[in-house]
């Protein structure tokens, strides 16, 4: 009897410190001030518009930030890693058109996309040996690749718009595969841009937090001298994360290109890399490296969307957007900076 | 949040200038020329002919260079096609300026009308005759400009999409810069022609930004907020073929009806479609073959004068002239 009533009296307790325990870890989370204020935002639309919270409008936002998310993962690793790849928005583009330039002159799917895919490790690979064996900050030296890939691109096709249809040369099989990848829906309902985006959100975020390669990421982020007295080889943890974001820039060059599906050398993806990089940092990643995480990225590139999706939902004028666009990237920013300093205090 | 930067980066943005000045007829006779050009002139080598263009990496560099190579070949001149790749001021500025001693005759299609005009008179005071075309400088001393009439392009593309939707409906009116001096023009000449028509009403203007994804996404996002739109009006390239998709692939086809600009190949397909019932060319080889031959004209001493390089109306029609 006695031990029962002590046992009741104790279970209420246990509860009460558990959730406080949960709470406590919530509050602790990196990616909480970001969580905030995309639920601001999107209650904020959800009362301000009547399609906001439609599925059809949601998937919509879903597809349209896929692209974007899946360069903002590859980009999440080199900025953990405390280097910068200015380079992806012309991967983007070069990869995209090449896969697309190939199934135009007949080739099948599966060759047609590894060939853009390889062209994105490729870059990333060159990106990666000059940033760390070759000693030039990778600032600079991606700047110099995201020339000379957009000026290949241009080489590549003229300067004239690829298209990829059957009147150019697709074989009707191939192109309805690839059309699938950017236009097609899983089960008929989930966009096949958004469920690429999904899968390689998880698979980023298991490599990243789960695997000791993610670890080394962050060792060599957060001091890359004190990873290499560890042990950790930190040119080839920089190599490996440049090559993730070389090949998923190429990914999301390659959808872009099944989706619309025409690209245009001079225009795709240009000033894509700092869309990215926005997406990543209002994420909670930082620009110097050791911090951020995939799930604050997914939440950044989601802050993105919404206002991009929120801001013609509410009929706001092009010019008003520039700036509210702006504004909304200082304010998450902010409010991540000013909840992290708040936690650690 | 980019946008300023892809506005200077420039994709198919063919035009700036406000509509055609009206320079008066120029002849060589009233203008100061360089020694050096009036001795090849009077000895008949080759002219040097440079076509300066504002973006030779979008869309339409490779149909203006078409008419550029055209003009090298039938006017027995040296006619050369150069410009910045992205629409960089301080790039095609640099450029002219070193080619200065070689060139006998300069056509440009400015980045900037501001930036480029001190340049402009630049050039003319060394005796080297300058023409505007495609875009036109009209605050500088440039002779003349070849090019289209914007404000009326803009009034011919509202004319055919009251045409379209028979005098009733809700227009949405799509650029890929809405800041733009040659869109703020053609959106002028388009609430123009619409204004007249009782039964239409102009709803907005989407600015989409120029990435052929972020052109998709703000159409649709446009197109969710007010279903009642039942015409969508591009003024340029990019934004034609994407509303044109968006209509197909949202089974709008007929329902929604979309007037245009340019031959792109899928504008080209969505036509003979019916998806898009209307597209405006702007001729862009016509422009680059013409900056050159006025040059030719002038420094052979005929008198030339602004030329309207016109519009091409398609419909589902005669698209397949342009096929």
């Amino acid at each position: 009897m006695s031990e029962s009533t002590s046992i009741a009296r104790e279970e209420p307790a246990t509860s009460h410190q558990r959730r406080g325990q949960l709470w406590s870890r919530l509050v602790a989370r990196k990616e909480l001030g970001v969580f905030l204020a995309l639920v601001v935002m999107c209650v904020f639309l959800s009362l301000a518009t009547s399609n906001f919270l439609s599925s059809l409008n949601l998937l919509n936002v879903g597809r349209q930030v896929s692209l974007l998310g899946i360069m903002a993962v590859g980009m999440t690793f080199v900025l953990i890693s405390g280097e910068i790849d200015l380079s992806v928005g012309s991967t983007y583009a070069l990869s995209g058109l090449s896969s697309g330039m190939l199934i135009v002159m007949g080739w099948g799917l599966l060759p047609a996309v590894a060939a853009g895919l390889v062209i994105g490790v490729c870059i990333g690979l060159v990106n990666g040996v000059l940033s760390t064996y070759g000693r030039l900050p990778s600032l600079i030296a991606t700047l110099g690749m995201m020339s000379i890939v957009r000026g290949v691109a241009l080489l590549m096709t003229g300067g004239q718009p690829v298209t990829v249809n059957t009147r150019n040369g697709a074989i009707p099989e191939v192109l309805d595969r690839f059309e699938f990848m950017g236009q097609g829906y899983l089960f008929g309902i989930v966009p096949m841009q958004l469920v690429f985006f999904i899968v390689i959100a998880v698979i980023g975020w298991l490599l990243l937090s789960g695997t000791a390669f993610g670890f080394r990421v962050f060792a060599v982020g957060g001091s890359a001298k004190a990873a290499r007295v560890s042990g950790i080889n930190a040119e080839r943890v920089k190599l490996w994360s440049f090559v993730i974001m070389g090949v998923l820039a190429a990914l999301a060059g390659i959808l872009s290109m099944a989706f619309l599906p025409s690209g245009q050398a001079g225009r795709t993806g240009l000033g894509l890399e700092l869309d990215v990089i926005a997406a990543v940092v209002v994420g909670g990643a930082s620009l110097s490296g050791g911090v951020g995480t995939v799930l604050g990225t997914v939440l950044g590139v989601l802050i993105i969307g919404v206002l991009r999706n929120g801001l013609v939902l509410l009929g706001v004028s092009p010019f008003t957007q520039e700036v509210m666009i702006g504004l909304v990237i200082i304010i998450a920013v902010a409010i991540d900076k000013w909840s992290t300093r708040s936690r650690s205090a | 949040m980019l946008n300023k930067l892809k506005t200077l980066a420039g994709a198919g943005l063919l035009c700036m200038a406000p509509v055609i000045a009206s320079a008066d007829p120029v002849n060589v006779s009233d203008f100061q020329l360089a020694p050096r050009i009036a001795e090849k002139v009077a000895s008949g080598k080759p002219l040097n002919i440079m076509v300066s263009y504002h973006d030779v990496s979008n869309e339409f560099a490779p149909f203006v260079k078409q008419g550029v190579e055209k003009a090298d070949k039938e006017l027995n001149v040296d006619a050369r096609f150069i410009g910045p790749v992205g629409a960089d001021a301080d790039g095609q500025i640099s450029e002219i300026e070193t080619l200065l001693g070689d060139m006998d005759g300069l056509a440009i299609s400015a980045v900037s009308t501001d930036a480029l005009s001190p340049l402009i008179n630049r050039v003319i005071e060394a005796g080297i005759p300058v023409i505007s075309y495609n875009t036109d400088n009209p605050d500088s001393k440039r002779l003349v400009f070849a090019g289209q009439d914007l404000v009326q392009s803009g009034r011919d593309a509202g004319e055919q999409m009251a045409k379209v939707l028979d005098g009733k409906g809700r227009v949405m009116i799509t650029t890929i810069d809405a800041a733009a001096q040659w869109s703020l023009d053609r959106e002028k000449g388009v609430r123009e022609a619409l204004d007249k028509v009782e039964g239409i009403e102009v709803v907005r203007t989407l600015n989409t930004g120029t990435d052929p994804q972020e052109i998709y996404a703000a159409i649709e996002n446009a197109m969710l907020s007010d279903p009642g739109i039942t015409g969508i009006l591009s003024l340029e390239c990019c934004s034609t073929p994407a509303a044109g998709e968006w209509v197909k692939r949202n089974g709008q086809a007929g329902k929604v009806k979309v007037v245009g600009f340019d031959l792109l190949d899928q504008t080209v397909d969505l036509v003979a479609d019916d998806v898009i019932q209307v597209t405006i060319d702007q001729a862009p080889a016509r422009q680059g073959f013409e900056a050159v031959n006025l040059l030719v004209e002038f420094l052979n001493g005929k008198t030339i004068d602004d030329l309207d390089t016109g519009v091409g109306i398609y419909t589902p029609e005669n698209i397949k002239e342009a096929m």
